[in-house]
């Protein structure tokens, strides 16, 4: 018997929990006590703390909210807010960060919960109910993956207790960390979970290139994805108004979507905040909202207009206190199999109960026309029972053409910010990208708008100009300018490394050299703190610069400079 | 050439040494202090037998009564389970028995399974002879060797024998 040699012993343990962090914050149970209510049972790994107001969001976001009494299991998930004071555990996540497609970054202060909740007859209990949850609280947004692992390890939890969540938190403590561009093998409670987690340089169309960077492993699960959701399904009841839908999303206006159960709620606010991928959601969005949250308040508030944001909810109450919002998506029930596929837009102000019809409560005026042709294939696939896959896959693709032909234009322009490589120099400051311009960029849409991509007729200029206005834009322009700042950073070291700065010190005077000599420093300082993406080869030639161009000063000027 | 995945399983008491055998499998070095499993740990490890290669996925379960329900999630779809005692204690080899009932109730049906006798490096000390563990694994129709994870004996040829008998199936 041979043995391959692909098993080292791990040369330094890590420490218990370590890497449990990569990926989970905590696990919690909640339950109902008859005196208190929603209560927290187990917070696991018992050394994670949570503050009041955080397990208190955390309980009442782990049940449903409604009177629609979801019997047997359910699952949905949330996102709240961390206190203020604990938010520098996520520098962790900078690594995944850096590399991961913006739409997946964890948020500063932001934590999602996956729940599982189990409600059944149970007469051994004064109240007749077993109500139970349990949550997965992670900062990472990748929903599919999180969801499946509820699906896992609470099944495990309701048949054995909490050993059985020990056993599950210590599996997670097992796993790699998550980089982007992997496939990763995810042990868990006796079975493996193979994913892909996406990387910033997957192509944005078609399928990413499958890059096997682990040795494949007889996986029992292969997720397809780590945070898509079925949007097609989601968006069944409300089909035509798709486009508008996204629309709305895109600039970022105030949306509730209002139904009966958290399942489809938190479904359908995830399913709109992905309609504009790659672009990420920039303002705070609630799959989940309840009563009892602590932005209740501040959400709900008539004395301001309402917040950009995107709330699911499934309380009645919030048809009356939501009143004021522009934009209301009612999703019945999705126990339909025939739904009405082409049902009418509702005035704004109408009906807004539970108890109406599924449909877009709205005044909004779109400004691209619909597209009828689009909406004709999805319905002759609902006709012809097209797998639903499949019409999803067609959504998806429709909505990232139609994001991409948005954007595109964008992008471009952005591209002709760039100061020209010859006017790089390595004696004058690092190029400055030009500010942008939104005037000057609606200009060059007459010739090179989104019509080159996209057939949709209507009024481009007026939706970029609501976009200019929104988060979502500040969002993407600031990601952009970092992004290019750091690389203008790097090619101006590139050019600094290349230059023969000795005979440029030549006629220098010693002012001069020794401020090259603090410029050079900076950028090393700048490279190990990774503001500036540079090879450490380029560092060691940065720092052989300063030897020799230090080596030609003053030895008492030498002495200076080294103790400074 | 052919590439075999296998799910295995390592059962039995606490303390007879099931994170050891692995350890030695997968790193071939053994650590005289092993912290008790909580859960159950997983590695993984690849190795040739006549040219077909074998992906072991290894599930090392916990030993403690209190993890004892937890163990059908690990043995489940298991294509092999090594039941582990302590040749030095004669409760573990009752336990192997056991799980040896309990696997051939609810493991998969053509789950193959061995039965490892460890700390071989310990035969002053011997409480279960090993004729008896013998006569009772072959009655079983079960794998059977005495192994020390802590100078290697048997090890390699344990995984060996796993390996042509999960091919077989």
């Amino acid at each position: 018997m041979s043995l391959s040699d692909d098993s080292m012993e791990p040369l330094s343990p890590t420490l218990p929990w370590d890497r449990f962090q990569n990926w989970v914050h905590c696990i919690c149970v909640v339950t109902f006590d008859l005196e208190l209510g929603q209560a927290m049972e187990t917070i696991y790994p018992g050394h994670v703390k949570l503050t009041e107001k955080e397990k208190m969001n955390i309980c009442y976001l782990s049940f449903p909210d409604s009177n629609s009494g979801c019997m047997g299991d359910t699952q949905f998930f949330f996102r709240i807010r961390q206190c203020s004071g604990k938010k520098s555990s996520s520098a962790s996540y900078k690594e995944y960060n850096r590399s991961c497609p913006a739409a997946l970054q964890t948020d500063q202060g932001i934590l999602y919960g996956f729940v599982y909740f189990r409600q059944i007859r149970d007469k051994s209990i004064r109240r007749g109910y077993y109500q139970k949850s349990v949550v997965v609280v992670t900062r990472l947004p990748m929903i599919a993956l999180f969801s499946h692992m509820a699906g896992i390890i609470a099944p495990g939890f309701f048949e054995h207790g909490e050993t059985s969540l020990e056993a599950a938190c210590h599996d997670i403590d097992q796993w790699p960390p998550p980089i982007p561009g992997n496939t990763v093998n995810l042990p868990i409670m006796g079975t493996v979970v193979q994913v892909r987690i996406n990387s910033r340089s997957d192509k944005v169309i078609g399928m990413p290139q499958i890059k096997h960077t682990t040795p494949l492993m007889p996986a029992n699960n292969v997720l397809p994805t780590i945070n898509e959701v079925d949007i097609f399904s989601a968006f069944q009841p409300v089909l035509p108004h798709i486009q508008m839908l996204w629309e709305l999303v895109l600039i970022g206006e105030p949306l509730v979507v209002m139904a009966a159960l958290p399942s489809v709620c938190s479904n359908t606010v995830q399913a709109l905040v992905s309609m504009i991928w790659p672009l990420k959601f920039c303002t705070d969005y609630r799959p989940y909202f309840t009563i009892h949250d602590s932005e209740f308040k501040e959400y709900t508030t008539k004395t301001q207009s309402p917040p950009a944001v995107i709330l699911g909810v499934t309380n009645p109450f919030f048809a009356k206190t939501l009143q004021h919002w522009p934009h209301v998506v009612r999703i019945g029930e999705m126990m339909d199999a025939t739904p009405k596929a082409f049902n009418k837009l509702k005035k704004a102000g109408g009906l807004k109960t539970l108890d109406s019809k599924p449909g877009v409560y709205t005044r909004f005026r779109p400004y691209l026309s619909r597209d009828k042709t689009f909406l004709k294939r999805l319905a002759k696939g609902i006709q012809t029972k097209r797998p639903v896959e499949v019409q999803n896959a067609m959504m998806k693709r429709y909505l990232l053409e139609l994001t991409q032909s948005f954007m595109i234009p964008l992008e471009r322009y952005m591209a002709s910010l760039m100061p020209l490589q010859r006017n790089i120099s390595p004696h004058k400051g690092p190029p400055q990208l030009r500010a942008f311009d939104s005037e000057e960029f609606l200009k060059t849409i007459e010739h090179s708008g989104p019509q080159l991509t996209s057939g949709l007729k209507g009024d481009w200029v007026g939706l970029y100009r609501r976009f200019f206005r929104s988060l979502n834009f500040e969002g993407w322009l600031r990601y952009r300018q970092q992004e290019v700042n750091q690389k203008l950073q790097a090619i101006h070291v590139e050019a600094l490394c290349q230059a023969d700065l000795m005979a440029w010190i030549q006629d220098k005077q010693e002012v001069e050299i020794v401020d090259l000599i603090l410029r050079l420093r900076e950028k090393v300082v700048s490279a190990h703190n990774q503001k500036i993406p540079i090879s450490s080869d380029l560092v060691d030639k940065l720092n052989t610069h300063i030897d020799s161009i230090t080596a030609t000063l003053p030895s008492d000027l030498q002495t200076v400079l080294k103790s400074s | 050439m052919s590439v075999h995945e296998v799910k295995l399983c390592l059962l039995g008491d606490s303390g007879v040494g099931k994170s050891s055998i692995v350890h030695r499998f997968v790193y071939d070095s053994f650590r005289p202090a092993m912290t008790s499993t909580i859960g159950a740990a997983f590695l993984t490890k690849t190795v040739i037998v006549d040219g077909t290669t074998y992906k072991y996925q290894i599930w090392d379960t916990a030993g403690q009564e209190k993890y004892r329900a937890l163990a059908p999630m690990y043995y489940r779809g298991a294509a092999a389970a090594i039941i582990v005692y302590d040749i030095t204690q004669e409760s573990s080899f009752r336990a192997t028995k056991s799980w040896i009932t309990e696997l051939q109730k609810h493991a998969s049906p053509n789950i193959v399974l061995a039965i490892a006798g460890n700390k071989l490096d310990l035969d002053d000390l011997r409480d279960v002879q090993y004729s008896t563990a013998l006569s009772y694994a072959d009655k079983q129709g079960t794998v059977f060797v005495e192994t020390s994870a802590k100078s290697a004996a048997n090890i390699p040829a344990l995984f060996m024998e796993i390996s042509e008998a999960t091919h077989q199936n």
